[in-house]
């Protein structure tokens, strides 16, 4: 492996976020180098990496938690939007309740607008995406508690 | 020449492309099924969107998924790799009218080769020898008498809807024509539907040997010479080699020449191979597969040709690099397809590596996404790894390819390893001596 100068205050800020949003892994990437910090066990363990370095090992990682209960993940892959049109105010925003099958946010995919519905009534908690954010399919979107 | 291609593919062969792309410097895209989140590819590309849940309908073969990733991920170029969309026309189409270059042959050739009938005539036009039969169907056993003589016996007599060998009776001689008649059209009846047949000359002991095609947008064409495919079982191949033990150098020049006038005339661009049936030195166009192939390497190792780099410069628009005198066939290359499956009854054997040890040293190839832990899932083909050795000559390159198969593990799953080290032992291999039909007879147990 190369040599790969430590930036410390980087690290303290990620491990920070960590225990701040309660992420169980947070991993950070420029052109030069790759890093990893990851809340398994007891407290967060760093595994730095440049990008010269094979692909992390086998058991590295924790994958996040399964999402929230009331989570909206995305049915496809495109980009989501917030609101009907640029502009207008957003569908939804944290605290509004909703009805089952209102739309929440749109995705787009090749040209075509996709609305998405609420899969239950209840209230939204959290956003989980940015207007105009490529999402891949399984993407958390919103939490709809 | 592109700077971002997505790789519309999973597995080793996804992997390949990866790693030609890295290169020549251009970043990846991976796309991948929710089922393949772990895998090798994935996790080294640039890039990566999940487009589906696992089955390969809701992600591999999700087209608008695919091309809105390209969008998003803002890729240049579709890599559609093996299987799944690579022969798709309407997919290369959409590629394109959406403004990418999807890296393969034109539409329209797709189309062509793609439906049997018309690539068998399209071969006609271009010079290129096919299996001698009727054409069209036959109506009456008056009829097929006919076209008995005329084709020369033995003969086959195929249903028309048909497929999977069904539907198909041999008749040796004018004698036994009335029988397999009838039978071929009861048979078609049950099995399809209809009693439709066509008529074409029975090869009884073919070898299944192919030519590896590369052409550019500017009408250059070459050959990387041929590869011997007879090993198959249930129509899938399961060893290849180069160059064929069976051909001599005057026949390979003249089918590569046959080959490559015919990819001229046709217009064709970017990696293709003709797949012809040879026996007693006459060569029979079965098909032609518009794309890059899973044996691919077996053609790079005896050239030294990195067939993916080839394919995805001229997709550029970059002119062929070499001229057919440039191409040198050095030595022999023997590949062995490594699947997820019991080596006794061929069920696939999913779940999870325990341990795996790749073979090295001079000569010895590995493609394969395997690693220690990794789980082969369920929902895809059992296509694993290929074992891919080259030596100065044939002995010496299955030498080399039992001593890397000692070395080989997978544990945790079954495997075709045990096959393959029986077929490198058998005496017909170790003697080039095979058709299409030996893989078949050797796995049953009747031949050593």
């Amino acid at each position: 492996m190369s040599k790969f100068d430590i930036d410390e205050a980087l690290i303290r800020k990620l491990a920070k976020l960590l225990k701040e949003t309660g992420l169980t892994e947070i991993e950070f990437e420029t052109d030069d180098a790759r890093i990893r910090v990851n809340a398994g066990g007891t407290g967060p363990a760093v595994v730095a990496a440049t990008v010269l370095a094979a692909p992390a090992a086998a058991g590295s990682a924790a994958p996040a938690e399964g999402p929230a209960a009331g989570s909206v993940s995305s049915p496809m892959v495109g980009t989501a939007y917030l609101s009907p049109e640029p502009n207008a105010a957003a569908f939804v925003k944290v605290g509004d309740r909703v009805a089952k099958g209102q739309t929440v946010l749109i995705i787009e995919a090749m040209k075509v607008m996709n609305p998405i519905p609420a899969p239950h009534a209840g209230t939204v908690t959290e956003i989980l995406v940015q207007d105009g954010q490529p999402v891949e399919f399984g993407e958390p979107l919103m939490v709809v508690a | 020449m592109f700077e971002k291609i997505l790789i519309a593919n999973r597995g080793e062969i996804a992997l390949r492309i990866h790693r030609a792309c890295r290169e020549m410097g251009i970043r990846t895209v991976a796309v991948h099924s929710v089922a393949d989140a772990d895998a090798m590819h994935v996790r080294l590309a640039d890039e990566s969107v999940c487009i589906g849940p696992a089955p390969s309908r809701d992600s591999y073969l999700n087209m608008p998924a695919i091309i809105s990733a390209a969008t998003i991920t803002g890729a240049d170029a579709i890599h559609p790799g093996i299987g799944f969309l690579s022969e798709n026309a309407r997919f290369a189409s959409m590629v394109e009218e959406h403004g990418f270059t999807f890296i393969g042959p034109a539409p329209d050739h797709l189309s062509l080769m793609g439906d049997k009938v018309q690539a068998k005539d399209a071969a006609v036009r271009f010079g290129i020898p096919v299996v001698p039969g009727s054409t069209g169907e036959v109506k009456d056993e008056a009829d097929a008498r006919a076209w008995g003589v005329k084709i020369g016996y033995p003969v086959l007599i195929k249903a028309a809807a048909g497929g999977g060998g069904k539907g198909m009776r041999v008749a040796n001689d004018e004698s036994e024509l009335s029988q397999a008649w009838s039978m071929a059209r009861s048979e078609a009846m049950k099995s399809f539907g209809n009693d439709a047949v066509y008529m074409e000359k029975y090869l009884s002991h073919p070898r299944h040997i192919e030519i590896q095609i590369l052409a550019d947008n500017h009408g250059n064409v070459v050959h990387l010479g041929e590869r011997d495919c007879s090993l198959q079982r249930r129509h899938q191949k399961l060893v290849e080699e180069a160059p064929s033990p069976a051909l001599n150098g005057e026949q390979r020049a003249r089918i590569g020449e046959v080959a490559t006038g015919a990819m001229r005339k046709m217009g064709y661009r970017s990696v293709g191979t003709i797949e012809f049936l040879f026996q007693d030195g006459e060569f029979y166009f079965i098909e032609m597969n518009t794309r890059l192939q899973v044996e691919h390497p077996v053609s790079e190792m005896i050239t030294g040709i990195d067939l993916v780099r080839e394919q995805i410069r001229v997709a550029s628009g970059a002119p062929l690099a070499m001229v057919q005198s440039d191409i040198a066939f050095n030595g022999h290359a023997i590949e062995c397809r490594i699947n997820a499956e019991n080596p006794e009854t061929f069920a696939p054997s999913p779940g999870r590596v325990t341990e795996y040890h790749a073979p090295g040293g001079l000569g010895v190839r590995v493609d394969s996404a395997l690693y220690g832990g990794y789980r082969v899932p369920p929902h895809y083909d059992s296509l694993i790894a290929k074992l891919i050795v080259h030596g100065r000559s044939r002995n010496e390159c299955m030498m080399r390819l039992r001593r890397a198969l000692e070395e080989m593990v997978i544990n945790g799953i079954h495997t075709s390893i045990p096959v393959h080290r029986r077929i490198m032992n058998a005496p017909d291999f170790l003697n080039g001596d095979y058709d299409i039909r030996w893989l078949e007879k050797f796995v049953a147990g009747d031949q050593d």
